[in-house]
């Protein structure tokens, strides 16, 4: 019955009715338009969001096509450490996801831990670049030192890394405590960069144990100390025994010490050091207290860490600050009945030596913003209170160290001056981490590393002679901020992208129709009585099936994955697959009407004027 | 229903051509192609004057692959019912007739004829596109305009007054085997559909809600948004009858209010909020009809 289209029966000489012989397409419907759809990759918030520059959008989606091992190895290609971000890392990426707008961001942590244990697991090595004739030092192993002496180990480099602990991993191995990261996972990953080639000088401080000099037979130096200085009380009696700075204390027993800390500890201090110190005393056996000056709401430590204390037992005094630091030898109010026993003590033997009996506090209360833009507290007079203590923990933030670096390194407010390459400016020294003005975090160090690592490959390139100066740094940018992917230094993106253009894609550029909410995978957690009785991991992370669901919740903000829904609802069949993978589009038909860009539900394609 | 799998589920075949005459983001150019998709090449359309008339491309064009008939306005289903019979006295069993016609053409202009060929069961499809006016000759009022809506023959001063006729209810009556609702917007619920009515005898009924830009209002690209908007505020529920007794509802969304449909369509931008609230109840109650059918049988 088609046949007989096109074909009339002119058999008796006239057709009884009028039949078409021509299709439509001679109707060339694409002048019609004066908007016209274009696929055009973007970048996902995510992406931007996460300070390694890691590209989270493209491993979700290899996931999605279960291409576990592309997708370890997309990771890999711009995180020198997975599963210790996995852990550690606060996730700013997924503060940033556009998922959250529907139900809840997708759990990027819990997919990333997965894919760098499995990484580990599998011990999946990448490929180096060519060899190159120069020699790399790195000053410091903390995740700058690391990501940097990865980074440049790939680019084929040679890479010294010198450390002043007995082993490489800075922060990671002396800071963080083993319930967070467990010292063999960041073990693991250390392995992995050894067995790029990278060479650890461990136990040795440069400066002290080797002259400064010693980096000039390098081609380059990267030098990222770290933080490590804790700020003083600046009160009475702070010099009491007694009374230890926070990151000391957390070294002591990241080293395997289990110092004797007597019962009440008082920690002082909101942050991230505060809570690790107050979790990590409370493991020894202590009843603890965290003392910090401004609200629940004021503190600058991430809100998992403090939920996680809470649970475990620890106990916050809030908007209270301390005054005075108090002896055993003065105590204010101390009980008539335990007077008169210290002074039977003191009949038994030697005189005890002063130790730290307490502190006086004041309660605070929050005024104007100052100019952080959060409420400065302020002392309640008359309020002062005595808290008693057998050991304070100070954790009030650290200041980098830095004082071996030459004189004429450019240094401004407490930091080391760096270009957007972290270049010093100062020949081939390059600087990184939190000796410069950047967020004390990990993946901010982590990111900071490799930007140093492309910033060295780019001067040792144009010294040689390879390439200009002109490179444009916003080309290697995901989205605006401060962020670096090193597959666009290196090039060989292993994902197909369409016109990628380096704008973030919003919420509202999405389609949540085409996505049904689904519950995000929870990480898995050992009960809170069983954490405080050592220092095992205390969260599980996601199962890998978990994991996977949580792939496939991603949206894969901004670049398509062909998903199809465009060419299903063309109503003018103007799009079709693509030889090469992706879609075309027939402009000669193409009426401009835009329901491929509204229905695209990751905002990959975008309405463009016509004819300008 | 997850994106990726719909790919999967809508056939690749296209019996629709490029260049046919509909305006830009036209529902009803994207309904017949998913249809054709379900019918597949074996099928002659009969078609009563609608937009269709034109879309199909002016004389000697055609954009279908398959064989149609341009009919008059009133005649869509008498037509399909003599081709189909003159099909079978040539022994052609297997040919799936399709009569495709417009709101105008099925709630007014055709309903005489429609509802003689569903008495007498005859063997067709019968595919209503509807985008509730009679958009081709200048948004002039139908039948199945809803209530409150603005067309050129129902000012804003005096929006229709009279709620859309429930036309599946009046196909259902009929006794005939199948009849059903779907939307551009659902392409695996209405191909589903199709395909379901190819494999029955007898009249068969789809009632196909086909956004239209221009008559609505709205912006081209919101004809597949507003055709889901619509199924969730349960202004056209996807709905399908077996012989006019068993009523089922194949797809139910969260259920979403009526306001925000309603405000993205420049026909019903007059209305107060109390209007909206008047068709917000109407809604209601024809969803309480509907459930208590579900639940009893026609």
């Amino acid at each position: 019955m088609p046949d007989d289209r096109g074909s009339p029966d002119l058999a008796h000489g006239v057709p009884p009715v009028a039949v078409s012989s021509t299709s439509t397409r001679v109707n060339l419907t694409g002048s019609w338009k004066y908007i016209r759809p274009v696929y055009q990759d973007k970048v996902a918030p995510c992406n931007q969001g996460c300070p390694v520059g890691i590209d989270i959008e493209g491993y979700m989606n290899l996931l999605r096509e279960d291409r576990i091992e592309d997708a370890i190895g997309l990771l890999l290609r711009e995180n020198a450490l997975p599963a210790v971000t996995g852990r550690v890392c606060y996730h700013p990426c997924e503060n940033a996801c556009n998922r959250a707008w529907l139900d809840d961001a997708v759990s990027i942590h819990g997919v990333e831990r997965m894919l760098g244990d499995l990484a580990i697991e599998q011990r999946i090595l990448p490929e180096p670049e060519t060899p190159r004739p120069e020699t790399v030092g790195i000053v410091g192993s903390g995740p700058a030192g690391l990501s940097c002496a990865y980074h440049l180990a790939r680019l084929g480099y040679t890479v010294t890394v010198y450390e002043a602990e007995a082993e490489p991993g800075g922060i990671l191995r002396y800071g963080i405590p083993e319930y967070r990261l467990p010292k063999d996972v960041l073990a693991h990953e250390v392995n992995r960069i050894r067995a790029l080639g990278v060479d650890f000088r461990c136990g040795v401080q440069v400066g002290r144990d080797l002259p400064l000099n010693v980096l000039e037979s390098h081609d380059a130096v990267f030098v990222a100390t770290g933080a490590r200085r804790g700020r003083a009380l600046g009160i009475e009696g702070e010099d009491l025994p007694g009374v230890r700075a926070g990151l000391d204390f957390l070294r002591e027993v990241n080293r395997g010490g289990r110092p004797a800390l007597g019962h009440r500890v008082v920690v002082v201090g909101g942050g991230n050091t505060a809570m690790d110190c107050a979790r990590t005393a409370l493991r020894l056996g202590a009843e603890v207290l965290v003392l910090y000056r401004r609200g629940r709401e004021g503190m600058p430590a991430h809100d998992e860490e403090v939920e996680d204390a809470l649970r475990e037992g620890v106990r916050f005094e809030f908007l209270a600050a301390p005054v005075r630091v108090e002896s055993t030898e003065r105590v204010p109010d101390r009980e008539p009945l335990e007077a008169i026993e210290a002074t039977f003590d003191r009949f038994e033997g030697e005189p005890p030596a002063p130790h730290v009996a307490g502190l006086t506090c004041t309660r605070m209360r929050l005024e104007e913003p100052d100019r952080s833009g959060r409420p400065r507290p302020v002392p309640v007079e008359g309020s002062e209170f005595f808290v008693a203590a057998d050991l304070v923990l100070t954790a009030l933030g650290e200041d980098p160290d830095f004082d071996f670096l030459p004189e004429d390194v450019e240094r401004a407010s407490g930091v080391v001056r760096v270009n957007a390459l972290n270049a010093t400016g100062h020949g081939a020294l390059f600087a990184g981490g939190d000796i410069t003005d950047e967020p004390h975090t990990v993946a901010f160090a982590l990111g900071s590393g490799k930007r140093a690592a492309v910033g060295i490959d780019r001067y040792l390139r144009f010294r040689a002679g390879e390439i200009g100066d002109g490179a444009d740094l916003s080309e290697l940018r995901q989205g605006p901020k401060g962020n670096i992917s090193v597959t666009r230094w290196v090039g060989g993106d292993p994902v197909r992208r369409t016109d990628p253009v380096n704008r973030v894609v919003t919420f509202q550029e999405t389609n949540p129709a085409h996505f049904a909410p689904v519950a995000r995978a929870a990480d898995r957690h050992l009960p809170p009585g069983e954490r405080r009785l050592g220092f095992r991991e205390a969260n599980l992370g996601l199962e890998r099936e978990q994991a996977l669901a949580e792939a496939r919740r991603c949206f894969n903000c901004g670049v398509c994955n062909e998903c199809e829904l465009c060419l299903v609802f063309c109503p003018d069949l103007a799009i079709s697959r693509s030889a090469g993978g992706g879609y075309e589009i027939a402009y000669e038909y193409c009426k401009g009407c835009g329901v491929c860009a509204t229905e695209c539900p990751r905002g990959a394609i975008t309405m463009t004027r016509e004819g300008l | 229903m997850s994106q990726h799998l719909i790919k999967d589920l809508i056939p690749r075949e296209e019996l629709l051509d490029s260049g046919h005459l509909a305006c830009p983001g036209c529902g009803a150019a994207l309904a017949m192609r998913m249809v054709l998709k379900g019918l597949g090449e074996n099928t002659i359309v009969a078609l009563p004057a609608c937009c269709w008339s034109i879309i199909a491309g002016p004389w000697p064009q055609s954009s279908l692959h398959v064989p149609l008939y341009h009919t008059a306005f009133e005649t869509g289903a008498s037509v399909a019912s003599g081709i189909k019979a003159a099909l079978v006295a040539r022994g052609d069993t297997e040919t799936t007739v399709m009569a495709w016609a417009g709101d105008g053409g099925t709630f007014d202009i055709g309903l005489q004829a429609l509802s003689g060929a569903a008495e007498r069961n005859e063997d067709f499809i019968y595919c209503c596109y509807d985008n509730e006016a009679y958009m081709n000759t200048g948004i002039q009022r139908s039948s199945a305009t809803p209530w409150g809506a603005w067309t050129t023959t129902t000012p804003a001063a005096h929006p229709e007054a009279h709620p859309k006729k429930d036309i599946l209810s009046i196909l259902a009556a009929h006794g005939i085997p199948y009849a059903a609702t779907a939307t551009i917007a659902h392409p695996d619920d209405l191909i589903a559909k199709i395909r379901k009515a190819k494999g029955i005898r007898g009249t068969r009924f789809i009632h196909i809600l086909a956004p239209c830009p221009p008559g609505w209002k709205a912006g081209d690209d919101e004809t597949i948004a507003l055709a889901r908007m619509a199924v969730k505020a349960r202004v056209f529920p996807l709905l399908e009858v077996e012989a006019g007794q068993r009523w089922r509802i194949t797809l139910d969304p969260p259920r979403e209010p009526v306001g925000p449909y309603l405000r993205k369509q420049g026909r019903f931008r007059h209305l107060s909020d109390a209007d909206i609230a008047q068709i917000q109840e109407l809604v209601d109650r024809r969803w309480e009809t509907l459930e208590r059918r579900v639940r009893d049988g026609g």
